[in-house]
């Protein structure tokens, strides 16, 4: 069995085009939320999301927009890999280098731009190029094409855990010693139809994402792309590599009770928990942070402090556990991507970004959120939840690398 | 040498999986007693076009199935949200889990998971909201409409239809995406704490994926390309005729099956896959990653070249891939590559791109189970490219012990499964 590294991160947030600028904001308590430019948000309620203000682009930063997915995740994987030094690795076997990726929605608002033109008539409005846009796959193969990687090229679609799936696919191909490394990560922008989705089932907060909160009045839709570089110990070892964190474990779980509702008393996320506890051969006792699904619905957050005082028992109390969705939006496939990356940005800086809007406390969400404030704590585990739609739950557990 | 003793040592330590289960529904027909008779029997589920108007537009035919009524499996209740492919992908879980006797008698495992394959999801749906939103206006469409257009909501629908509490998971890569899924199940089984997987493809036809594949050329009568014909490994082909229908599978480890009983298809012995990438690359550069898919998927089972009986082979009648494809078969098998037979149940039940990577391991593990090699139908010509040993005209009787499923996106990855006839 081989360990897992991270030696890489690349980000695209609503508050800034790196790594670096997303995370001094985060600290800073800053959120990205805005009037919503992409499309006409007249006939809505809700006109406001974090979308993504500039990316860089072979060495450019722009802002043109509308940025596509596919934009967003080159941006993130490009600095990812640059800050992992892999893509200037003279003994890189690329047939032993991967591409695992998640996304929500992948290229839909190609499709809506299409189409606003085009509506008298369905078929009228099919354009060949930009159908082929529409399989996810293109995200990934593109990745392939561009950093020349001969490995597992996988699209994981698991709505809002679409990222953690990807890097659990990843990991389990290094730890096996299929692969030496992959590129993994998500990204998704805000097409207007998954906006509507959230819109028309009341989803949505009009002014701003306030997780644990008791006055919290659901999400913020925001776009992203957050990319990890996942690499077997043993090469990172042999070329000298800096490393963020190691990855311990996963737990997978469903919770087989509804579509869009997660079941409310938060079983089958604390058993994702749990098993990521088990396959991470660690107690309850040595998680030191957690970064929360934490969308701020009141379903949501609810059911999640639930499963926390499920695996955390007497700690869950005073565990600290944020939300950066309360700065960047939920940036469903690329949501737990990027969380991740806070995951590890934790262990390897020693401060916690905070859950930001915070205002009254919840005797429902019973939990130390980490409010308004960045916080500095060493941590040596942390574990990131991520609770999709439908009762698709995933998380991951990080440590220091030893 | 040292390295393949190496590479046994550790298979060896690792679980076994086997398939416990097959649920299908196809243009053949639904269920795999009705799915294998008429693949054995070369009765063809081509035909024209009903489910889409395609008038005026070149290709004409497209396996559809025919004769489907998803409340005989689930039941009438709750199904007025779904879109065809859930039901086709939940009727078909339905009765694979009924075939590996898993329903209603208390043996369901708790933490079950499910992880489907699906290139396009609910793709025509996805766009109908779409325009939906611009031609009627977003205040128009209810919160139910959401219900099952996402990509994943097919599979979203059959973890919660029925309870399922372990991994749920949709592998979207292209053509290969069910063999990913199938690879990725039986990874999680052998190497984890899963002990049973729901696993497969599902695809549907619709006017947006028709047009995706005709418009590129992909479809066997586009561009006045000649008859309307699927035709693998045949001189004259001219590419593939469009597919739809659910294959599903359930994998579990080896003991906990012999543990209850359960009849065994085939054991799942390995996984491999590569990016073979777009057309940037040249012939034998394509050729060479998907003769190493092939390797890695051998080498994850243990196995030589040498051991295998059949290929079911990704051949889908496309000029280009089947030429790809029969090279790199050829530079895998060597010498043996007389002794191993070539089979594709494409002709007669569509290139059902996410899903056919599902139907060709479903049709292997039949075969397997039965000693039967399907014809590959409509080869009337064999390209002397192609040079294999190809089943033509009528299935063959042959013990098959150890088997290889290969699946080629024409722009992504190959990805190849190794399946064993498992324990006697």
């Amino acid at each position: 069995m081989q360990r897992v590294v991270v030696t890489g991160i690349g980000l695209v947030t609503a508050l800034g085009a790196n790594v670096k600028e997303s995370w001094e904001t985060m600290l800073a308590g800053k959120d990205g939320i805005a009037e919503i430019t992409s499309f006409d948000t007249s006939m809505y309620k809700v006109h406001k999301a974090c979308e993504v203000r500039k990316l860089n682009s072979n060495g450019h930063l722009i802002t043109k927009k509308p940025f596509t997915v596919y934009d967003c995740l080159l941006a993130a994987a490009g600095e990812a890999m640059e800050d992992s030094g892999l893509n200037i690795y003279k003994l890189l076997n690329r047939e032993r280098v991967g591409v695992s990726v998640g996304t929500l929605a992948g290229e839909l608002s190609l499709f809506e731009q299409r189409l606003r033109n085009h509506h008298e008539n369905k078929a009228d409005g099919f354009d060949i190029d930009v159908a082929m846009n529409y399989p996810p796959m293109t995200l990934s193969t593109q990745l392939a094409e561009a950093f020349q990687l001969e490995g597992p090229n996988i699209i994981l679609i698991n709505a809002c855990s679409s990222g953690n799936h990807a890097i659990c696919w990843a990991f389990d191909a290094i730890r096996e010693g299929k692969v030496d490394a992959m590129v993994v990560g998500g990204s998704d922008v805000v097409p207007q139809t998954e906006f509507t989705h959230f819109h028309n089932l009341k989803a949505l907060a009009p002014e701003k994402c306030q997780p644990f909160d008791k006055n919290r009045q659901g999400l913020v839709v925001g776009a992203g792309a957050g990319v990890l570089i996942l690499e077997s110990l043993e090469m990172a070892s042999k070329r000298e590599a800096k490393t963020y964190a190691e990855i311990k474990g996963y737990g997978l779980s469903s919770d087989g009770y509804h579509m869009t509702a997660p079941h409310p008393s938060g079983e089958g996320a604390a058993r994702a928990m749990e098993l990521s506890l088990l396959s991470a051969r660690l107690s309850y006792k040595d998680v030191d942070y957690i970064s929360a699904h934490g969308t701020g619905t009141p379903l949501n957050d609810k059911m999640e402090t639930l499963a926390l005082q499920t695996v955390f028992q007497e700690r869950a109390q005073h565990l600290p556990c944020s939300s950066v969705k309360s700065m960047i939006g939920h940036t469903m496939g690329a949501a737990s991507a990027i969380e991740s990356i806070v995951c590890c940005l934790v262990i390897k800086e020693g401060v916690i970004p905070p859950t930001i809007n915070f205002e009254t406390k919840d005797p429902e969400c019973n939990i130390d959120c980490v409010p308004n404030q960045a916080r500095e704590y060493k941590a040596n585990y942390t574990l990131n939840n991520s609770f999709a739609f439908g009762g698709n739950n995933a998380s991951i557990i990080f440590g220091r690398t030893q | 040498m040292a390295n393949l003793k190496k590479v046994e040592r550790q298979a060896s330590t690792k679980k076994k999986v086997v398939i416990t289960g097959i649920g299908i529904i196809s243009p053949l027909g639904i269920g795999h007693k009705a799915f294998w008779t008429n693949l054995v029997e070369g009765r063809s589920g081509v035909s024209p076009i009903t489910s889409i108007d395609v008038s005026s537009y070149p290709c004409k035919l497209a396996a559809e199935v025919r004769d489907f009524n998803a409340g005989d499996y689930l039941g009438d209740k709750g199904l007025k949200y779904l879109t065809k492919g859930t039901k086709f992908l939940a009727s078909a879980i339905k009765l694979a889990l009924e075939d590996a006797q898993l329903q209603n008698n208390g043996n369901f495992p708790e933490y079950a998971g499910v992880i489907i394959g699906s290139a396009l999801g609910n793709y025509s749906q996805t766009t109908d909201y779409t325009y939906n939103i611009f031609k009627l206006g977003p205040d128009k469409l209810l919160p139910m409409a959401s219900y099952d257009v996402a990509l994943n909501s097919s599979i979203n629908f059959a973890s919660v239809f029925f309870k399922l509490k372990g991994p749920s998971r949709t592998i979207s890569s292209g053509f290969t995406s069910s063999i990913d899924a199938i690879g990725n199940a039986f990874n999680l089984i052998r190497n984890n704490s899963d002990n049973l997987l729901i696993t497969g493809g599902v695809e549907q036809i619709s006017l947006d994926s028709y047009l995706l594949f005709l418009l590129q050329g992909l479809l066997s009568g586009s561009h006045n390309s000649g008859p309307e014909k699927s035709s693998p490994f045949d001189k004259h082909r001219n590419g593939f005729v469009l597919g739809e229908g659910s294959y599903v599978l359930i994998l579990e480890e080896l003991d906990s099956a012999l543990r209850r009983g359960a009849k065994i298809y085939a054991e799942v012995m390995g996984y491999g896959t590569t990016y073979v990438g777009s057309n940037r690359f040249d012939l034998e550069e394509k050729t060479r990653r998907v003769q190493r898919a092939m390797e890695l998927a051998l080498e994850d089972g243990a196995l030589s070249s040498d051991s295998l009986d059949l290929i079911y082979a990704n051949g889908n009648s496309s000029k280009l891939l089947d030429m790809i494809e029969a090279r790199a078969i050829k530079n895998c098998l060597g010498n043996t590559l007389g002794n191993v037979l070539i089979a594709s149940a494409k002709p007669l039940a569509g290139e059902c791109y996410g899903a056919s990577g599902a139907m060709q391991v479903a049709s292997c593990a039949l075969s397997m189970e039965n000693s039967l090699v399907p014809p590959i139908a409509n080869l009337q010509v064999p390209d002397p490219e192609c040079n294999l040993n190809l089943v033509t005209k009528k299935s063959l009787q042959r013990d098959v012990h150890f088997a290889m499923v290969n699946s080629i996106d024409p722009a992504g990855s190959c990805s190849c499964l190794i399946l064993g006839k498992g324990q006697p």
